[in-house]
């Protein structure tokens, strides 16, 4: 056996050690945690756990699939704020306490306008799960969204409609909504300033009545003499149930555009079965949930691996698309940051500056600048339809156009 | 009629007015005051908002207590005045950058003054007729705020509250609201325990009582029930300046029925009639609902068997089925139930 030195030993320890100390490094992984707010007990409880389960099967996939090779482990746990405005600012500061998280994924309006400071000032970026409401639409915001507002996603439904007719005048289109709810008027006013902007469209008839509509006929009769050719109704399943019935009830043929939360298959469920919204159009910038679409790969995978145990549809896609926004937020802080002492401010800074894309398919590769929380380029809006008693998929990738505030 | 400790008498008419009368009655208030004050550094922030959002209800629900409980006017839209101070405050800070000490009393007069409109209906009407007329308060509230012109009160986007100023000090943080909150309240609730004792706390609850009898008495009915809503809404609407400079937003969407049924079981729970009882109510409801929101999670996280829809439907039923019991069980409040304790230990060891 050969004789070693003592000095010989020492000197290859000494190197085999330094080799070690990236592999070392590397082999590391630092964990952060997300806070994910939810409404268990509130007026969303009931669609709450879908979104959920999307969102957080998405941090698990990524965590596991994408994170590991980059030294970074995440964490989620969520709270319940029962969308109640005082529970979110209360729940805040335990929140910030138990997790120190980097990031937070909100439910919706109510605690993004009641945490919108206490983020900023906690300089934790916040991901949201809806469409943008014109209260949240500020500049330099700490809580970004994946979608811009209802109306940012309807115009190019209309400007598609406009292309495909070969349209000179303007597309007569008549609104049904809401007071009883601010969120509701937003979405009214919107698509006022989509007409006032764009040109395509013109509102001919803006109906408010009650947030859950038994009765629409006489409603509906104005809208038919005012000669609409497409009845908008972002509200809820209820307006588009009262409005379905009314044209059955005057004999009239008008399509109704919904959008995500009252689309084509909660409507058409409501109204006693899909092929009754036969021609009528859901608009949004989310994943339209066929079973063809290249996203159920993804999904398939959560369901199998990753714990995802609700339906594909909306609801899940939703969830899923809140988490994908999240996770590529992070990746893109990772990338130019490194994987150590990651922030809820650096993951903003890089959101804000660098083009979002990941491998989830879930949304397009976006760009966001500090004029909007939503991304102000990027972005694409999807329409599904029902034809012949099917829910397809009418038109992919509309790009969404930029629109003033209103 | 107050029980209190043997030996304990009143030689003079401030000693009989004066709500506290014994050494260990001092230590009592000044252990609370105490302990109230520790909180946030005992406790964290976390805490501390807790106790925000209490303060701020024990405000407004004092007041609900004054116009229901001790003047016997029903209001079912205590909430909506709530929002009346809120929308003031938020756009006088916005817009004039008023200091707090401005804001504050000017939201409570903008909420009165909504308060009067239906304090001179109560002249006319009472019982359900009163709910229902409340009721519409609660509509003209939220319709107006959102089809009054954006720039008074921001419509459906609402408004952005900047942090409260006061003598020079911004209260940006949970933890200084807090303390802001705190004395706030205390000086609305001692207010409150003044108006209880003075004439026209006896003239709310002779109002209350019969009010036909009460005018035959000398009462001016139409002026005492005027001045109970007003005085009521008065609180709501500070409460509602309070709940603004917290939460930095107002909403119409805050402001519901929803929150005005929920500020009368405070008051059912605590006890009608009694400034204490009510802040008991605050205490328990915020309480409960701090409960359930905090144990859904933990209990779906330690069972995940039972699925996380089961145990948070159950706790909504749980958070319910509380509030039944203690009007089943103590319908006269919580209030009734100390009062009762108390008078026991007094005159302990005989039965009565």
């Amino acid at each position: 056996m050969p004789k070693i030195s003592r000095r010989k030993a020492l000197s290859a320890a000494a190197g085999l050690g330094a080799m070690a100390l990236p592999l070392r490094a590397m082999a590391a992984t630092a964990a952060y945690n997300i806070a994910g707010l939810a409404d268990y007990s509130g007026p969303f409880a009931d669609i709450m756990k879908p979104v959920i389960a999307g969102r957080d099967a998405i941090i698990k996939w990524w965590s596991t699939e994408v994170g590991a090779g980059l030294g970074v482990a995440l964490q989620a746990k969520n709270y319940d704020t029962r969308y109640d405005a005082a529970q979110s600012a209360s729940l805040w500061p335990g929140i910030r306490s138990e997790l120190n998280p980097i990031c937070s994924l909100g439910v919706g309006s109510v605690d993004a306008t009641a945490l919108a400071d206490r983020y900023a000032e906690a300089k934790v970026v916040s991901i949201q799960s809806g469409a943008t409401a014109t209260n949240s639409w500020v500049p330099d915001s700490w809580v970004l969204y994946y979608r811009a507002t209802y109306a940012h996603e309807t115009a190019p439904f209309f400007g598609w409609i406009y292309e495909k007719e070969g349209r000179k005048t303007p597309i007569k289109v008549a609104v049904i909504s809401s007071e009883a709810a601010p969120a509701f008027v937003d979405m009214a006013k919107g698509i006022q300033a989509v007409a006032a902007q764009l040109g395509q469209i013109q509102v001919v008839e803006l109906i408010w009545d009650a947030v859950q509509p038994v009765d629409l006929t006489s409603q509906v009769r104005r809208i038919v003499s005012a000669g609409a050719e497409y009845i908008v109704i972002q509200t809820n399943t209820a307006a588009v149930v009262a409005a379905k019935r009314a044209l059955q009830a005057l004999n009239a043929k008008i399509p109704i555009v919904t959008t995500s939360h009252n689309g084509m298959l909660a409507s058409g469920k409501a109204v006693g079965g899909v092929a009754q919204m036969e021609g009528d159009f859901e608009v949004h910038s989310m994943v339209m949930p066929t079973d063809d679409a290249p996203q159920k790969k993804l999904y398939d995978l959560l369901k199998s691996k990753y714990g995802l145990n609700q339906p594909w549809g909306v609801l899940a896609a939703q969830g899923m698309s809140q988490g994908a926004l999240a996770v590529r937020g992070i990746e893109a802080a990772v990338r130019k940051f490194g994987p150590a002492d990651l922030s809820g401010d650096k993951i903003r800074t890089a959101m804000l500056s660098t083009p979002l894309e990941g491998r989830d398919g879930m949304l397009p590769t976006v760009t966001f600048d500090r004029s909007a929380p939503f991304p102000t380029s990027g972005l694409t809006a999807n329409v599904a339809t029902i034809k012949g008693g099917a829910y397809t998929v009418a038109a992919r990738d509309l790009p969404v156009p930029n629109l003033k505030k209103w | 009629m107050r029980q209190l400790p043997s030996g304990v008498f009143a030689s003079t008419y401030l000693q009989d007015a004066a709500l506290i009368r014994t050494g260990k009655q001092w230590l009592a208030l000044g252990v609370l005051l105490a302990a109230v004050a520790l909180v946030p550094i005992v406790l964290g922030p976390r805490y501390a908002n807790i106790g925000n959002n209490m303060f701020i209800l024990a405000v407004v629900v004092t007041g609900l207590q004054l116009t229901l409980g001790y003047a016997g006017q029903v209001n079912l839209a205590q909430a909506a005045f709530m929002g009346v101070g809120a929308f003031t405050a938020a756009s006088l800070a916005n817009h004039w950058a008023l200091p707090f000490i401005v804001i504050l009393p000017a939201a409570g007069l903008a909420a009165a003054l909504f308060g009067l409109l239906f304090g001179l209906a109560a002249v006319r009407i009472k019982g359900f007729y009163m709910a229902l007329t409340t009721i519409t308060a609660q509509f003209v509230f939220h319709f107006a705020v959102i089809n009054l012109p954006a720039s008074w009160f921001g419509a459906a986007n609402g408004l952005k509250v900047p942090p409260a100023q006061l003598f020079g000090l911004s209260f940006s943080s949970d933890v200084g609201l807090y303390y802001l909150n705190g004395v706030v309240a205390a000086g609305m609730i001692a207010f409150a325990l003044g108006i209880a004792r003075s004439r026209f706390g006896r003239a709310f609850v002779a109002v209350r009582d019969d009010d036909v009898a009460a005018g035959m008495v000398g009462i001016n009915v139409v002026q005492i029930k005027a001045l109970a809503f007003m005085v009521g809404t008065f609180y709501a609407g500070v409460g509602g300046a309070l709940w603004a400079y917290y939460i930095r937003f107002v909403g119409a969407e805050q402001f519901t029925l929803f929150n005005s049924i929920w500020m009368i079981a405070m008051l059912i729970v605590g006890g009608m009639g009694s400034i204490v009882g009510g802040l008991f109510g605050v205490v328990v409801i915020a309480g409960l609902q701090e409960l359930v929101t905090s144990l859904g999670p933990q209990l779906a996280e330690l069972a995940p068997e039972l699925g996380g829809q089961i145990v948070f439907a159950s706790m909504n039923v749980l958070l319910g089925l509380l509030i039944a019991l203690f009007l089943i069980l103590e319908p006269k409040g919580l209030m009734h139930r100390w009062q009762l304790i108390k008078f026991s230990l007094r005159i302990w060891p005989f039965p009565h």
